[in-house]
């Protein structure tokens, strides 16, 4: 059964050339308008035509390099982002890591962002309440749990958004590089979680450059380039394939 | 708990009021959070937000009764009951026009529906305006106010103020995504509002002729209703409560709908 189904995505983005946001420009420009003096803008298409299907239980990884869209099709999958063509179906709930640490509020504390999000990834109030200590205690901030989420190290935040997103039974887990701010111990107790969390018949898609991670964890992999599918399938064969393209150049 | 397929095209007012109730852990989560904000960085807390009325109606109280010599009786609580209304209006439109924009981290990471935060600044100011309301209650009785079984009517048209509120929120959210100076200009526009609402002054004195274009205004008439409640002690009639529900609904549909067009967009812009 598919999770997820991307069925020919495409995303623009518009990027101007001179930003114009607030009322005062829009005034101003209006007004050159008349004397042939526009505000032009670049389009840039983030995706073209992405297809792809995630079978339940299965961990996809998206590799390709800087700019080719990983985080935008991440991003599109959260429903963080509309796609301007195309469709998307997801099937069950995701725990997006999208961008490091969640970061909701940095003036709460440790406790009552993890009850923001677990709230928010629809956790029932009795449910939130257990769960708290074993997600504090995953990320091994039982000493900081009063403390506003600001203090803390962006390693420590990272671990914490680890622990919120693993720990609130999602179907689906999105995971967009955040591995490398934690620390050696740390990635190895993540990586163990995510193995667990796939054998429990999850679904999780990574987006990484660390090859020999998507290579020992992913069973298929996604290769961008410029927003399109370049291949897709097999992970060494991709991962393979991403390599030979960039030593190529 | 197991969700069914969602479908990034699915758009109806199903949807809604599906999320709504999905959502009603979350929309009090998120109140409870903003309300922790708002009074965390001040030990006075809460105080602050019953001396600025205060203070407010004292100087007030001196300009219009020692220098200007207004007539009306009883000032403070003529003054107080169209204060308390406005300060709804004005702090819980300004709070909630950077919600999205000054928002990102909960725009860009997770799904949510983006209404939900608009929704909660504005119950967050609610709450803070009832409270402020049951606070300064006790000092508008000290102060000569009658307390009257009319206060019961009350309930109906700080709903009404709330509908109106939301219905700007969302507008305004949206907007300010897109015009980062949206905050400042409503700001000048609230100040402006300030004297164009009957709050220092008896709308009797505007002239016959604009009238019309006075009542324009969504909160005259919030205001008005307010004060017959607490000051004149009679009832407003159901054609005075009706125009603004009719206003509010309609800026709410309004507002909902500026809202939705531009939402898609939210995420790449914040």
């Amino acid at each position: 059964m598919n999770v997820i189904e991307v069925e020919d995505v495409s995303k623009k983005f518009k990027i101007p050339h001179e930003r114009k946001n607030t009322v005062l420009d829009a005034i101003a420009s209006a007004l050159s308008l008349f004397g042939g003096r526009r505000s032009t803008f670049e389009e840039l298409w983030a995706l073209k035509n992405v297809t792809l299907n995630v079978v339940k239980g299965r961990s996809v990884g998206i590799i390709g390099e800087n700019g080719s869209g990983k985080t935008t099709l991440l991003r599109i999958i959260a429903r963080v982002m509309r796609p301007d063509q195309g469709r998307i179906s997801v099937n069950g709930r995701i725990a997006p890591m999208l961008e490091l640490g969640l970061g909701f509020h940095p003036e709460l504390t440790v406790k009552e962002n993890v009850v923001v999000f677990g709230a928010i990834m629809g956790l029932k109030r009795d449910m939130l309440k257990r769960r708290i200590e074993s997600i504090i205690e995953f990320a091994e901030l039982k000493r900081f749990e009063d403390a506003p989420l600001k203090n803390l190290s962006s390693g420590m935040q990272m671990r914490l958004a680890f622990s919120v997103a693993v720990e609130t039974d999602a179907d689906i887990m999105l995971v967009d590089e955040a591995l490398a701010v934690g620390d050696i111990e740390f990635q190895r107790k993540c990586l163990d979680r995510f193995k667990r969390f796939k054998a429990e018949g999850r679904t999780i898609v990574l987006v990484s450059h660390d090859m020999n991670l998507v290579t020992e964890f992913c069973d298929n992999a996604v290769f961008l380039s410029r927003g399109e599918v370049v291949a897709s399938g097999n992970t060494s064969d991709v991962v393979k394939e991403y390599i030979r393209r960039v030593e190529s150049q | 708990m197991q969700e069914p397929i969602q479908r990034q095209d699915a758009d109806s007012a199903n949807t809604v009021r599906m999320s709504m109730l999905q959502y009603r852990d979350v929309i009090w989560i998120l109140v409870k959070k903003d309300f922790k904000i708002r009074y965390r960085n001040s030990s006075l807390g809460f105080v602050w937000s019953l001396l600025n009325p205060l203070s407010t109606m004292t100087i007030l109280t001196l300009v219009f009764s020692l220098l200007l010599k207004s007539g009306i009786q009883n000032f403070p609580i003529f003054l107080l009951s169209a204060l308390l209304p406005w300060r709804f209006f004005s702090i819980g439109t300004m709070q909630a026009t950077g919600t999205i924009a000054g928002n990102p981290s909960l725009v860009k990471k997770i799904y949510l529906p983006r209404y939900v935060l608009v929704l909660t600044n504005n119950l967050a100011s609610f709450i803070s305006f009832l409270m402020e309301f049951t606070a300064l209650l006790p000092i508008m009785v000290a102060l000569g106010m009658t307390l009257t079984l009319h206060i019961l009517l009350l309930p109906v048209v700080m709903i009404i103020e709330f509908l109106i509120v939301l219905g700007m929120s969302l507008g305004l959210a949206a907007l300010s995504v897109f015009y980062r100076d949206f905050y400042q200009i409503w700001e000048i526009v609230l100040q402006l509002g300030f004297f164009l609402s009957p709050i220092f002054y008896d709308p009797n004195i505007i002239p016959e002729r604009y009238r019309f274009y006075y009542s324009l205004n969504p909160v005259t008439r919030v205001i008005e209703s307010t004060r017959e409640i607490l000051f004149y002690n009679t009832f407003p009639t159901a054609f005075d409560l009706a125009i603004p529900l009719l206003i509010a609904l309609l800026l709410l549909a309004v507002g909902y709908a500026v809202f939705r067009r531009l939402e898609p967009r939210f995420a790449e812009e914040t």
